[in-house]
């Protein structure tokens, strides 16, 4: 049995150890892990440089990586990429009270609940005709690179908890989110860089608070922690040195501190000593190489205007970039936030801004993965934590509030299908209807591509064999894979 | 088998018998609630449990009656034979069909623990309930032969197995370590190093003693307990969801260190915050107390709905009540039957049910985005010139009104109206800076419906009034209404759930001293949660506890008074391998020390420490933006600037949504959900953290400055000084040359550039001494920040 004890240092321990580089001789290595010698083993022969699970992945994986680009606050699905001509003929009628009725509402309770019509104008792009909105010409460019799933569900209609049941499958507090689930699972590439790491932008509306639960490690041990980047001051906490202490000598107390922790240890005998020593020994990489990571100073003229960065902005344009940049330093989940998609009015202006600051850089995203040959093996998600409402909300200009049965997000890159549009919603926008994906479906889908089988995919919390898929069913989406 | 003694140790009597004992028999013999039972529970009870919705072939493993049950003409066990029992046949089955549990279960038992099966079935499969819910069993401290090794009963219960497994107990810790071991387990401080001194020479044999109960009458022991306290209660300064605004609370917190200290019997305490509002003439102690249930998480966000958040508030303190009280993991009932214990959803509404008077529909009316944002009901704590002001200033207005009462001059009305106001704003703007808390109202109760599937919009749910969980029996009224107080009676009653109470609290206090628990998973009891590894142990400090009425002192000191707390942590590769996780106890624990105690350690060895206790929470120095994700409204953090930047962990404002990130990077919970146990990881952010944080820089710069002024003349005793003030003792020879070494390095750097010098000197608030030699202090400083960064200096051994 795996309790609470043997996940937290067992298991942290050995995933550390075996894979921080340290060289720790088999010897100390067998007796500091008692018994789990045959996992180590197992562990060590996958490619992965900072290793996950033995015996994982299940099968093999068709994206090595995940960005999830979040639009934080719940984009319009009725004006991004699901078009009905029927609402829009139903403009300003009342809505039907077939649809309403013992539904969840959120700002709109008591309210009188009227249609509105799509605020924008669709078109058709690539191969397959993809509609999408004027508001989004550039992501009409990679119409061919990405599926559209127009039949999203959730179970949560106030940010917070959806966004944290988007990312840990559950609306209550202090779970894994998906970016620790995967690491955990899959350890990442690299060793100088945090395998999950969050990138919130600036810009764009009054924008969405984002609690660290979000990228939260939950029951898990603590390293798998999203770990935050900052676009102005340290671009991680406490990464900088103190003011007056260069480079060299913080090298030489780090030095020091291993020397003298060694020395000790040779009195104490004491296994998590030697872990400490390699911890000290990645903080010390880390220092060189998030500032390495940092500098957009050799990343060409072309590439900088393609995404619209300028470095140290904070902006989603600059994020994109640095996350092509993690992406091919070997970090295994990358989480962008833009916080500005709440629109309960004056949603033609906002979708402008937000669109504005979004839309290209996330075509240039995808077009620079797919020009490094980088695409097919990084997942890319967008979406927000749920839709808008075909109803209308007014609070000035007209707008829309949460909506949970109905709404869209794309997938592409890795194991996807592009070009296509997968599910859809009634002929008002309201309830998915025809091959509903939810929120644990789409989980379990971005597992499957990353080679796991969700079902087998699960840590022991609360007596519960807990999973990032829930106790419910869950499906992956067949028909978007390729 | 025969049991090996009948003494009561404590009570004096004499043992009677002693048999030969073959050593591994003990082991060897099946039991069920340690063999069996978790086998079952894990494998079986998803299906064949107590959750009946989802229950397959009718057929309950969870019960005797079931597992002794029959299937057509077979019998499901039929005990002494495993070869006519179908439940060995199947889980034996060779057919992919039949075989149990089956292959899309995702499970599979090892062949030990067929093996395992066949024996318990052999020997007449033994069955007997779980054992948590069985009330604790007096058992007579065994005999040992070491006799002089015991100092209580809890070294027989420790020795006696070690002795049938042939192992020796570990030597007693030196008594270095043993002082600071009591230190920051009794005050989460490490010892001066005058204490250290004065217990190193005290030869008496009391000495031991007199530093525990020293320990024990410290204001900082009610602080060192608060912390754990504050972990299980979530308790936070922030309300969690959405825009996470403050609200008040921090007196609650005060409330736990004073009852700490001043020992209230912890079936009072419980009673205190689960319902002090109930009892006749509450104390305005009484009253803070009840801050307890408005703790939760609550929400602000515009657009939550009242019934879905009076659902998500009601679950959210079912989960915490059970986790903290009963060491029950009751959340799964929100939905459904308990998949693994035998608590239901009806039991889990029934609990919600006491708690359905309590007035929490105010923010919901009133939800508001400003800082701190509107809790009531909340109480005024004023302070002693704040209630003199408001004296002055209520008889003022008095006065003033019965003038505007007799005038008819309108410039005298007009004057009059101007001061009246004036005072009204006075008198308004002391209540906004005075101290508020957040307390218990109890209100006219509102239905309470079960809510299939968890699911709020859903109303065909029968109503349910308060009750225990069924099994566990039911509380007896004449027709009246159980009430929160009621529950909390039942908590600590001997015929209701008091001495199961007494267990799931006397496991934590021994994880609180030994690093474990006995029963490994501290808040789940229950049959996923393991039993425990000495179950006669834990039942006997169970009792005990119970029969000292509720003594927390008093527990903890006869915890830290035994032989087996006194042992070193020095571990062999030997009983690494053998004994990974120390349940045979034959060595204490060592590890790193909580996030709180990581900074007031620094602080303490500096000489910076503020040791104040109470009072509201602090802020200390935080990156730039870290609250940035944060809004409704947008904030930003502002460090205090005076004593309060350097007072204890426990005290720093706790953002749920954003907890500082020094607390975070050592697993401090967020305190969203009840945390028992916390992680002890070992991370680059942390070694990150410990290194760069401005707090240690300005600790390390002030530990610096004492060792320049007092840590005498060469380089030599100065290391000497310093390496003792960080870890009580003496540098060997190589530890000082390495530091040594460090400090001729750096100030060679530093002679060159003294600029840097100053800079690293200029760390945080508190004053440099101008009389110091920049390049001198600042070479020294990165002595001490090597020291503060040792291992040893933040592990607990």
């Amino acid at each position: 049995m795996v309790n609470f004890d043997q996940l937290q240092t067992g298991l942290n321990r050995r995933t550390f150890l075996t894979n921080s580089g340290v060289g720790l001789g088999a010897a100390a290595l067998s007796s500091l892990l008692s018994g789990e010698k045959n996992a180590v083993a197992q562990s060590t022969s996958t490619q992965s440089l900072v290793g996950g699970l033995p015996g994982l992945p299940h099968f093999a994986p068709k994206a090595k990586r995940v960005i999830f680009l979040c639009m934080a606050g719940g984009p319009t699905h009725l004006e991004t990429f699901d078009y009905k001509p029927k609402l829009a003929k139903m403009d300003g009628k009342p809505f039907p009270e077939s649809y309403t009725k013992g539904q969840p509402i959120a700002q709109l309770q008591g309210k009188e609940l009227k249609c509105q019509g799509p605020l924008t104008k669709f078109r058709k792009y690539g191969r397959n005709g993809q509609e999408i909105s004027d508001f989004l010409p550039w992501t009409a460019k990679i119409a061919d690179d990405i599926c559209i799933i127009r039949s999203m569900v959730t179970e949560q209609i106030n940010h917070d908890p959806a966004h944290t049941f988007l990312n840990t499958g559950t609306a209550i507090s202090g779970r894994p989110s998906m970016g620790s689930w995967i690491t955990y699972g899959l350890g990442s590439e690299t060793e100088e860089l945090p395998g999950f790491v969050v990138l919130t932008s600036v810009g764009g509306r009054n924008p969405q608070p984002i609690a660290s639960r979000q990228w939260g490690t939950g029951f898990l041990p603590s390293r798998y922690q999203g770990v935050q980047f900052n676009s102005t001051g340290d671009p991680v906490n406490y990464l900088t040195n103190p003011a007056g202490v260069s480079a060299r000598q913080q090298k030489e107390l780090i030095e020091t501190v291993q020397t003298l922790d060694r020395f000790r240890n040779q009195r104490v005998a004491n296994p998590e000593i030697e872990t400490r020593i390699a911890a000290y020994e990645m903080a010390f990489k880390m220092q060189t190489s998030v500032p390495e990571l940092m500098d957009l100073s050799g990343e060409s003229k072309q590439t900088m205007e393609m995404y619209g960065a300028e470095p140290g902005s904070g902006t989603y344009a600059t994020n994109c970039l640095l996350a092509r940049r993690l992406a091919e330093r070997g970090s295994r989940f990358i989480h962008l936030y833009h916080r500005g998609w709440d629109h309960h009015g004056d949603l033609v202006r906002y979708m402008n801004t937000c669109c504005g600051l979004t839309d290209q850089p996330t075509w240039a995203l995808i077009n620079d993965l797919k020009q490094r040959g980088m695409l097919d093996e990084t997942l890319v998600i967008w979406g927000g934590e749920f839709g808008r409402t075909p109803m209308f909300q007014g609070k000035g200009g007209a707008g829309r509030d949460h909506h949970i049965k109905g709404f869209s997000m794309w997938m592409a890159g890795g194991g996807i299908k592009g070009g296509i549009t997968h599910g859809a919603t009634d002929e008002l926008g309201y309830n998915s209807v025809e091959d509903i994906v939810h929120v644990r479906d789409l989980h379990a889908t971005m597992l499957h591509l990353l080679g796991i089988n969700h079902q087998r995919f699960s840590v022991e919390f609360q007596g519960l064999d807990s999973r990032l898929t829930g106790v419910e069913e869950a499906h992956v989406i067949k028909n978007i894979l390729t | 088998m025969l049991r090996v003694v009948i003494k009561h140790f404590w009570i004096g009597l004499i043992a009677c018998m002693l048999l030969p004992h073959p050593v591994d028999s003990a082991e060897k013999k099946v039991d069920f609630n340690r063999d069996i039972r978790p086998i079952l529970s894990r494998n079986c009870f998803q299906c064949h449990g107590p959750d009946s919705t989802h229950r397959e072939a009718d057929l309950r493993l969870d019960l005797e009656q079931g597992l002794k049950s029959k299937s057509g003409d077979e019998s499901i066990i039929r005990p002494g034979h495993p070869e006519q029992s179908l439940l060995f046949e199947r889980i034996t089955s060779n057919d992919p069909d039949l075989v149990m549990p089956p292959a899309d279960s995702g499970k599979s038992l090892k062949p030990a623990e067929i093996q395992l099966l066949k024996q318990w079935i052999e020997a007449g499969a033994p069955w007997s309930k779980h054992w948590a819910y069985l009330k604790p069993q007096a058992t007579p401290a065994p005999e040992v032969k070491n006799q002089s090794w015991p100092v209580n009963w809890i070294d027989h219960f420790i020795l006696s197995r070690l002795e049938q497994l042939n192992l020796q107990p570990a030597a007693e810790a030196d008594k270095v370590t043993l002082i600071r071991r009591l230190s920051f387990d009794l005050t989460g401080l490490p010892p001066t190093s005058q204490e250290v001194d004065q217990f190193v020479k005290d030869q008496k044999p009391q000495a031991y003693e007199k530093l525990v109960d020293r320990l024990l009458a410290s204001p900082h022991y009610g602080e060192r307990m608060a912390m754990y306290w504050l972990d299980l209660v979530r308790f936070a300064d922030t309300v969690g969801y959405h825009g996470d605004q403050d609200h008040h609370i921090s007196p609650y917190r005060d409330y736990v260190i004073r009852a700490f200290n001043e020992n209230k019997p912890f079936d009072q305490f419980t009673r205190e915050q689960l319902a002090g509002d109930l009892l006749s003439e509450p104390t305005l102690q009484q009253k803070i107390a009840t801050g307890y249930n408005r703790m939760l998480q609550t929400s602000h966000e515009g657009g939550v709905q009242r019934k879905e958040y009076l659902a998500i508030y009601a679950a959210d303190r079912i989960r915490n009540f059970s986790g903290v009280w009963m060491g029950a993991t009751m959340g799964c009932c929100q939905c459904h039957d308990h998949k693994y214990d035998p608590y239901t959803i009806k039991d889990f509404y029934s609990l919600v049910s006491f708690f359905a008077d309590i007035d929490e529909d105010q923010h919901l009316k009133r939800g508001s985005d400003r800082i701190p944002t509107i809790r009531e009901p909340e109480i005024f704590l004023y302070s002693d010139q704040e209630q003199k002001q408001i004296a002055e200033i209520e008889s003022n207005i008095k006065t003033a009104e019965q003038a505007l009462k007799k005038t008819k001059d309108e410039q005298e009305q007009k004057q009059l109206k101007q001061q009246l106001d004036q005072l009204k704003k006075t008198r308004a703007a002391i209540d906004r800076s005075a101290l508020k808390t957040m307390i218990t109202v109890s209100i006219q109760p509102r239905e309470i419906r079960v809510l299939p599937r968890g699911n709020w919009l859903d109303e065909t749910g029968p109503v349910v009034q308060p009750a225990i969980p069924e099994f566990l029996g039911t509380l007896k009224t004449d027709n009246r209404r159980l009430t929160r107080l009621d529950l909390a009676n039942w908590l600590s009653d001997e015929d209701g759930y008091g001495l199961l109470t007494a267990r799931v609290m006397a496991n934590r206090f021994w994880y609180l001293f030994f690093g474990h628990g006995i029963a490994p998973v501290l808040d789940d009891f229950g049959g996923q949660g393991g039993p425990p590894h000495h179950p006669e142990l834990l039942d006997q400090l169970a009792l005990k506890f119970y029969q000292d009425q509720w003594d927390v002192k008093q527990m903890v000191k006869f915890i830290v008074m035994s032989r087996a707390y006194r042992q070193s942590s020095l571990e062999t590769a030997g009983q690494r391998k053998r004994d990974p996780f120390n349940q045979m106890l034959d060595r204490q624990a060592r590890f790193r020390l909580p996030a709180e105690m990581i900074r007031d350690n620094a602080l303490a060895v500096s000489g910076l420490l503020v040791t104040d206790v109470g009072g509201p929470s602090v802020k200390p120095y935080q990156p730039e933006g870290y609250y940035r994700h944060l809004n409704f409204p947008k904030r930003t953090y502002v460090a205090d600037t005076d004593e309060r930047q350097w007072r204890r962990g426990l005290y720093v404002h706790w953002q749920r949504q954003f907890l500082h990130p020094m607390l975070k990077a050592f697993d401090a919970p967020s305190r969203e959900e009840c945390t028992a146990q916390r992680p002890r990881s070992n991370t680059p952010i942390a070694a990150m953290t410990l290194l760069n944080d401005p707090t240690f820089i300005e600790a390390a710069r002030k530990f610096a400055e004492d060792v320049l002024q007092n840590g005498g003349d060469s380089d030599t005793e100065k290391i000497r000084y310093a390496f003792s003030r960080a870890t009580s003792r003496a540098p060997e020879e190589m530890e000082s040359e390495v530091l040594i070494a460090l400090l001729n390095s750096n100030r060679k750097a530093y002679q060159s550039k003294p600029k840097e010098a100053v800079a690293l000197t200029k760390a945080g608030l508190a004053k440099t001494n101008p009389e110091l030699n920049a390049v001198e202090l600042a070479s020294w400083t990165e002595v001490t920040r090597a020291l503060l960064n040792l291992n040893e200096v933040v592990t607990r051994n």
